[in-house]
């Protein structure tokens, strides 16, 4: 038995799990995907992990911070709880495989080096406000001129154009206005006068990150197809508002609003309740049509229940007719109520996908972290921290490729680590300028 | 003259179906590439019947949902069963001249089939193909299935989500469907590049619920690295960023800081809410200043420390003073006095009250055959030289195999004819709509 408060050492549920010779990740000696294309980031926390999917991949992404570098290195949590700008594990988290240097887009100086530097450049990636890198002479039309296969995509709360372009945003704000929290909270009877909730996790960066990478990489394709580069202006509230599958198709369609519901799909209607809670603390999550029981489905729960002498009368041969099936339901709902009380989380979730119920167990990184299926895939992805000695795991990928290898290639940059190598080792600066530009306010 | 788009000339075999498959195939084919769905009218696409999007005053059917119609945009559609050797024989031939495959059936299907990676690099060398199954196809258990409620409570997305002490609120849709569509369409225009650089195509084996774990990486590593129990007392925080009264422990969002929480807005209808966040001390004394500097706002809030230990009677505070506005007037003074604010938008503000969707033309005009004037939605990027178009309504089911299959193929129509009569492109139990008998004249 496991614990939804333990570790999930879940060896004991190997059957059937037979090798079907899915893609196994290509070797690391080889080029990744984006090998040879050179990105620059001047992105916070609204770009950076667009940036990482690029690094991840290949890419030679090069991160410019202002001086002392991005605010984004303060957020928590940090190395041993122990705040500093080069022990954010947020920060530590999205900017894998990235080099950095620092760099005053300000000064007459760090705008001649960031040129040079776009001179040589495949992607420009940048979420600073509209207009800014504009107004610094560094707009895309300067920087495409002599680099006419330059692709640069700004990625921004609303976009470059319209009445909101200048509106300030975070995190919560994204998830408000595209439509993440009208969908998201709670049933009355779970929470009195229910709030709708933001999700967390910080997905409104996500969800624009994830489109951008998909405009970059079209962008990509047309310039493999016609050798020109083009700007993107990309959108975080656009792709949010994207993102709430059918709330808008159902408007669209019947002219009605979603209502908030615990952990299952906002939906004109009252629904039934899909989670239900362990007897260890957890909660299973059955899913819609997880609970749609035919006849051979619910002996199959019976057979199962009955094992550990929980089946109620869900054995009689009376329920092997729908029309029962659907009178007895709520007969049926706490015969499964009560075994999974009477069960660990995850003992009821591998029970039920062993029987084919697309169930889901809510888990917490306690027992993400270890588990068996994530450890076949090669998941968890030991990086080395030379300058603390030390060795974290981080989270692999979401798929693997077989072709080309997806790769944490180096721990995030330090403030300035690349400086002279890019600076000195790339663009050919002198000693005494890079000393110069440090003590000015340049690097 | 119409702008190109960016993924001339690409052609995609489209196997997927229910949410997050199509909507992979869907923002390929929005990008230009052409896609062919293949289907088969007994095994239908579930939202071909998704209940909740059938317009009043439309027959339903198959071809009638709204839910399917956006999924499916800017796809072409055959209808072929491959179940029949003629019919897989068709497919293959599709695949030969094509350049990506995409599926998102359980592990085990496309082998079943003889179209596993190594069949149909066999058919074309340098295919792309993407697999989308909810734990993919390598692992100990690729033969689980996941719907996106499940993926997401299994990949720790749902856990993130809700007040302490409630069960967990999870997400209000299968942001797993959303989000691993959109890997979906990630994974192979990444492979394209590969492509593009060195001709060798590849098999990319994308795990939907995985997918859900790359979105957690703060909460993965405080786990990995400081070793941090993840169910603890005071999380998650709901919409603040600290518990009042729990540890001071960051929760993933960005940084901590107080107010940052949901607020009811006149008139205090289902979706009358304003998030508000204050993210520095001089952001609060702008709110301060916009409340009116009222006597309850004293020097205790004036630090977020403070802020978050007297949040109930902050939020108190907060909560009065936007009762007596609109949610938009509320964004619109907060904005003007740089403010993070911004209204809860449900999805009928998104269409029809948010000024800069509209600006942006987030919602598309454009014909469907059966529901008549429709809305579709945009791209959320602007290309500047190959922009993302929409193009086309979603298929009706078979409305392409005229097409497809003689025009592509080289199918004759005789050839043609004969499968509509021996069930290979339609079945010989089921009445055909009229546009196929239409097609087929």
């Amino acid at each position: 038995m496991t614990s939804a408060n333990g570790n999930a050492s879940n060896g004991s549920y190997e059957q059937d799990g037979v090798d079907i010779g899915g893609a196994r990740s290509a070797d690391l000696s080889l080029p990744g995907a984006l090998d040879g294309l050179r990105v620059l980031e001047i992105c916070d926390e609204k770009g950076q992990f667009c940036g990482k999917l690029m690094a991840d991949n290949g890419a030679d992404l090069i991160k410019i911070e202002p001086p002392g570098g991005e605010a984004c290195r303060s957020f928590g949590p940090f190395l041993d709880d122990s705040p500093h700008r080069e022990r954010s594990l947020s920060f530590w988290h999205y900017n894998t495989s990235k080099r950095g240097i620092t760099l005053n887009l300000e000064t007459p100086q760090g705008q001649d080096v960031f040129k040079r530097l776009a001179a040589t450049a495949d992607i420009v990636l940048e979420s600073r406000k509209p207009g800014y890198l504009e107004s610094l002479g560094l707009g895309y039309e300067t920087l495409s001129a002599d680099n006419p296969g330059l692709i640069m995509c700004s990625l921004t709360p609303y976009g470059q154009t319209g009445p909101w372009r200048d509106y300030v945003s975070s995190d919560i704000t994204q998830l408000a206005g595209g439509g993440q929290m009208a969908s998201s909270g709670y049933d009355e009877i779970d929470v009195p006068n229910p709030p709708p909730i933001a999700p967390g996790g910080g997905n409104s960066w996500h969800i624009g990150a994830h489109y951008a990478y998909i405009g970059i990489m079209a962008a990509l394709y047309y310039r493999f197809l016609s050798g020109e580069g083009q700007y993107i202006d990309a959108s975080i509230h656009e792709a949010c508002a994207l993102t709430t599958e059918g709330a808008i198709a159902i408007y669209l369609s019947t002219g009605e609003v979603v209502q908030r519901h615990t952990g299952r799909h906002a939906a004109p209607d009252m629904s039934p309740a899909i989670q239900f809670p362990t007897g260890d603390g957890g909660w299973l999550n059955t899913t819609r049509s997880g609970t749609n029981l035919t006849p051979a489905r619910l002996k199959l729960l019976a057979e199962w229940f009955n094992q550990s002498g929980m089946a109620d009368d869900l054995g009689d041969e009376r329920y092997q007719d729908p029309t029962v099936i659907a009178e007895e339901n709520d007969h049926i709902v706490q015969v499964m109520k009560n075994f999974f009380m009477n069960s660990t989380l995850e003992d009821a979730f591998h029970g039920g996908q062993q029987r084919d119920f697309p169930w889901g167990a809510i888990r917490s990184m306690d027992e993400i972290v270890g588990d068996a299926h994530l450890t076949d895939r090669e998941f968890f992805k030991e990086v080395e921290h030379p300058e603390l000695g030390r060795t974290f795991t981080y989270p692999g990928p979401a798929a693997l490729f077989n072709g080309s290898p997806w790769r944490i290639s180096r721990r995030a940059p330090l403030i300035g680590e690349h400086n002279a190598e890019i600076l000195q080792g790339e663009l050919g600066l002198t000693n005494s300028q890079l000393l110069l530009y440090a003590e000015g306010g340049v690097i | 003259m119409p702008l190109p788009t960016p993924l001339q000339g690409i052609r995609v075999v489209d196997f997927t179906w229910v949410r997050a498959g199509p909507w992979a195939a869907r923002w390929l084919g929005t990008l230009g590439a052409e896609v062919v769905k293949v289907e088969w009218p007994l095994n239908l696409d579930t939202l071909r019947q998704n209940r909740f999007t059938v317009p009043p005053g439309v027959e339903p059917g198959p071809n009638s949902t709204g839910q399917f119609a956006d999924t499916n945009a800017n796809k072409r559609g055959i209808s072929v069963n491959t179940r029949t050797e003629e019919g897989l024989e068709l497919v293959k031939r599709l695949i030969s001249v094509s350049d990506v495959v995409i599926e998102n059936f359980s592990s085990r299907i496309m082998q079943r089939w003889g179209l596993g990676y190594e069949q149909l690099k066999k058919i074309r060398p340098d295919i792309i193909y993407v697999s989308m199954a909810g734990f993919g196809h390598t692992g100990r258990h690729h033969w689980y299935g996941t719907m996106g409620p499940a993926a997401q409570a299994l990949s720790g997305l749902t856990h993130l989500s809700g007040l302490p002490g409630a069960p967990p609120a999870g997400w209000g849709w299968s942001y797993l469907d959303d989000t691993g569509g959109m890997y979906g369409a990630i994974s192979a225009l990444t492979a394209l590049r590969h492509r593009s650089a060195t001709g060798k195509g590849q098999h990319v084996d994308l795990s939907q619920m995985i997918t859900g774990i790359t979105l957690t990486g703060p909460a993965f590593l405080d786990k990995t690295v400081n070793g941090r129990q993840a169910r603890r007392e005071g999380f998650p925080p709901g919409n603040r960023t600290v518990w009042p009264g729990a540890e001071v422990v960051n929760n993933y969002r960005g940084p901590i800081a107080a107010p940052h929480n949901a607020y009811r807005t006149a008139p205090e209808g289902y979706n009358d809410w304003a998030v508000i966040a204050c993210l520095s001390d001089d952001e609060w004394q702008k709110l301060v200043e916009l409340m009116g500097s009222p006597d309850w706002a004293d020097s205790r809030f004036d630090t977020v420390d403070g802020r978050l230990e007297h949040q109930e009677e902050m939020d108190g505070h907060i909560g009065k003073w936007t009762r007596t506005m609109g949610k938009y007037e509320l964004t619109t003074q907060c904005q003007a006095a740089g403010i993070r604010a911004m209204a809860v938008q449900s999805s009928q503000d998104r269409v029809d009250n948010d000024p800069q969707l509209r600006h942006r033309d987030m919602y598309v005009p454009m014909a469907h055959p059966m529901l008549g004037p429709w809305k579709f939605q945009n791209a959320p990027f602007k290309l500047s030289k190959s922009p993302a178009r929409i193009a086309n309504p979603p298929p009706m089911i078979g409305q392409h195999n005229r097409e497809v299959l003689e025009d592509l193929l080289g199918v004759t129509h005789d050839e043609l004819l004969n499968g509509y009569e021996n069930g290979v492109f339609w079945p010989t139990t089921m009445d055909r709509y009229p546009y196929i008998e239409e097609a087929l004249r």
